[in-house]
């Protein structure tokens, strides 16, 4: 387990040779001991998850922490919440949700939601993020949110979210897009958010406090 | 009946079958089945309380919220305070009221500054009657006691509402204005006499 | 609308999200902490440094204790979250009120106090520029020998509670014993006057030296290491006992990355190409990296710097800066 909670804003990993760290970039706090720091380019492996990156913005500059050492991580001062997969269900995520992971995990590029091409492209149109990064794999993983994100246990029934304020989620669980009548003009404060997440099954869903999106 | 608990920076709102009100865009999650409606600006009152709302400068953009289920609220990761009302009066900025319950009427009220040029603070927003309202703030709120022989200065970015017989006045000291300089620190400031509450965030913004 | 008095503030009955995993609400940071009444020396990082904390960024015992609960439930049974009611006379001396509020108790004395911190006063309180004030007091101009910063500070003096908070951010306070400690120059919202505030050569940043109370903010707790320590620069607060850092280029962070190589040479990519270097003894203060505030007093001292430069040089310097307004 490399990642230690020093309080509600930053995490610390203890990194060693066996158990390198990818972070996002630039959210490095100071560190001590023998540490090396490498710029990684395309997230996701394959084609498929390079093309997903280029096709949806979701290319988050993240960087490896190599050697022996301890690491503070944080960045702009945003809550992070540590969760620790257990292999079963991937995370679902946005990428710029993603402070810090196990190296060992793996990320991929995916569509959220089941309307097919033409809402993809509608969707990527309206910049709602609906590409979405899966986390495969044994490890932790520290996730950034306005405010700090609070789970939503699912078991069964079916809840509404505000993209905005969609952290991500762990289990078995669909995620839908709906435009809701009137929905505009009521959530949304600014443009195109007439959108809200509706999510079903069993798992977590985590939510932050806020609309703010970064 | 609706009701409101605060959990930090998350307001819970359980429905029964009722509506409450709250602020635009305040919604992050919702389980249950609740409806979505914009209801226009702030509070009721018809035409003439819109119109006045209008002139004051102090808007207010709400959303109704009716059916069963529990929604969560939440603004900009402000933290999140209940007032139970048993027909009194809070004072409130309208931009810190996250949501209310039905029964509640909000008004706009004239703070009466003389010799205020500029819009801010020429009108604040009351909550009255029975039910809860759920305000925000940067950091908790604190109230701070105003009594006769204990007035209260509080600079107006920090300010966030009030209850009881309070009056309000401008002040600009001489010091206060010369250290005002190039950039705006705190041009004026509110002074409080009476008795009653003000209540104060943590954040001059 | 009930305010049951001394009720401490904040701090729904037990956890909100009871027993869910990955809980941010269970760390005890930013939890209401037991106040109103009973002065807690919370919050308050007072001095580790110098004996560090053994596991930095771990709460000072008591911390994380529960308040005790004395809300009246609210209609619905459930307990509602109410405000402490505070007064000139159960607001602390000199303490905190709540993580991101300080209440400074004014007894005829003098604090010198930023710009904008105030929130509220209870009593006799008199704010004057630093400027004016110090052409009638000399020792004014002795203790804040900061010229860059002394249009953005005033002295606050008089009789009352003074309550002082900075953008939400915890506030801490400090008690330097003939010591010194080296902040954030943006981060010091006010210092008693029995202490003199000089400007660090580290530009940004001021050192306190003396016997005396400051109080600081940060984004998040603070969190203290130990040298040697490398810091990004944006999460530095500052440091005491140990020499001034240097400056830790990464080279094979560099070599590996041009962008970051290019832009390390006139400011910084991303941080990682470039750290604050401690070595010795002492303490290093951390907070969460912020959204970099706006110091006006960073450009007057950058702009002071730029003496050292022939015409040419300064001329290829504005070229340089027009082109890098230009792209952002």
């Amino acid at each position: 387990m490399p990642f230690e909670t020093v309080n509600s804003k930053v995490v610390r990993a203890h990194v060693s040779p066996g158990t390198p760290v990818l972070a996002r970039r630039g959210s490095m706090l100071g560190y001590s001991g023998q540490v090396a720091f490498r710029p990684v380019h395309g997230q996701g492996r394959g084609i498929g998850g390079m093309v997903g990156a280029a096709m949806s913005g979701e290319s988050n500059p993240m960087m490896a922490t190599e050697g022996t050492g301890q690491v503070l991580y944080g960045h702009k001062g945003l809550h992070v919440t540590v969760l620790e997969l257990d292999g079963g269900a991937p995370l679902v995520c946005e990428a710029d949700r993603l402070l810090a992971h196990d190296a060992t995990l793996q990320t991929s590029v995916q569509f959220l939601g089941s309307g097919g091409l033409k809402s993809a492209i509608s969707g990527a149109m309206t910049g709602q993020g609906l590409f979405t990064t899966n986390v495969h794999g044994r490890g932790a993983v520290a996730l950034l949110s306005h405010g700090g994100a609070f789970p939503l246990q699912l078991q069964g029934q079916q809840i509404g979210v505000d993209p905005q304020a969609y952290v991500g989620h762990v289990g078995q669980l669909t995620v839908d897009l709906a435009a809701k009548v009137g929905f505009r003009d009521v959530v949304g404060r600014g443009s195109g958010e007439a959108f809200q997440l509706r999510i079903g099954g069993h798992g977590t869903v985590y939510v932050q406090a806020s609309e703010k999106k970064f | 009946m609706a009701l409101l608990t605060a959990h930090k920076r998350v307001l819970h709102a359980d429905l029964q079958g009722d509506r409450i009100r709250a602020a635009s865009g305040s919604m992050v999650a919702f389980e249950g089945n609740v409806d979505f409606k914009s209801s226009g600006m702030g509070g009721g009152g018809g035409m003439r309380a819109a119109l006045k709302r209008a002139v004051a400068g102090e808007s207010l953009s709400l959303m109704d919220c009716a059916g069963h289920g529990r929604v969560y609220l939440a603004l900009d990761a402000m933290d999140v305070l209940v007032v139970d009302l048993a027909g009194d009066t809070l004072t409130v900025e309208s931009e810190h009221i996250l949501a209310h319950t039905e029964q509640l009427r909000l008004d706009v009220q004239f703070a009466g500054l003389r010799g205020m040029t500029s819009g801010h603070g020429l009108a604040t927003t009351t909550v009255t009657g029975h039910g809860q309202v759920a305000i925000v703030s940067e950091g908790p709120v604190m109230a701070l006691e105003v009594a006769p022989g204990a007035d209260l200065v509080v600079d107006p970015d920090a300010y966030v509402g009030s209850r009881g017989q309070l009056s309000m006045n401008l002040v600009s000291g001489v010091s206060w204005k010369s250290l005002v300089g190039e950039d705006a620190g705190e041009p004026f400031s509110l002074r409080f006499t009476g008795s009653g509450l003000v209540l104060v965030q943590s954040a001059e913004r | 609308m009930t305010y049951p008095p001394g009720n401490p503030y904040g701090q729904p009955q037990g956890n909100p999200y009871g027993g869910q995993q990955g809980n941010p609400y269970g760390q005890p940071y930013g939890q209401p902490q037991p106040h109103g009444g009973q002065p807690q020396p919370y919050g308050q990082p007072q001095p580790p440094y110098g004996q560090p904390q053994p596991g930095y960024g771990q709460p000072p015992p008591g911390y994380g204790q529960p308040p005790p609960y004395s809300g009246q439930p609210a209609p619905g049974g459930q307990p509602s979250w109410q405000p402490s009611t505070l007064n000139p006379h159960t607001l602390p001396d000199d303490d905190n009120v709540n993580p991101y509020v300080f209440c400074i108790a004014l007894t005829g004395g003098e604090w010198f106090m930023s710009k904008g911190a105030m929130l509220a006063y209870y009593g006799d309180v008199r704010f004057d520029a630093v400027t004016e004030y110090s052409s009638v007091q000399a020792w004014v101009a002795s203790r804040f020998s900061s010229p860059v910063y002394i249009s953005d500070w005033v002295v606050a003096q008089g009789h009352g509670k003074l309550l002082i908070g900075d953008r939400g951010f915890d506030l801490n306070s400090y008690d330097l014993d003939d010591g010194n400690l080296t902040i954030k120059a943006s981060n010091l919202c006010a210092f008693s006057k029995q202490l003199e505030l000089k400007q660090s050569i580290v530009p940004g940043f001021v050192t306190l030296i003396g016997t005396g109370k400051f109080i600081a903010s940060s984004n998040g707790p603070v969190i203290f290491v130990e040298p040697p320590f490398r810091a990004d620069p944006d999460a530095l607060l500052g440091w005491a006992d140990c020499p001034s850092p240097s400056v830790h280029h990464d080279a094979q962070w560099m070599t590996q990355n041009l962008r970051g190589m290019i832009s390390g040479a006139l400011g910084r990519a991303s941080g990682e190409e470039r750290q604050y270097d401690f070595t010795g003894q002492g303490t290093i203060l951390l907070q969460s990296s912020e959204v970099a505030r706006e110091d006006p007093a960073v450009l007057r001292l950058v702009e002071s710097q730029t003496q050292l430069l022939t015409n040419s040089q300064a001329g290829s310097l504005g070229q340089r800066l027009i082109a890098r307004a230009q792209q952002q």
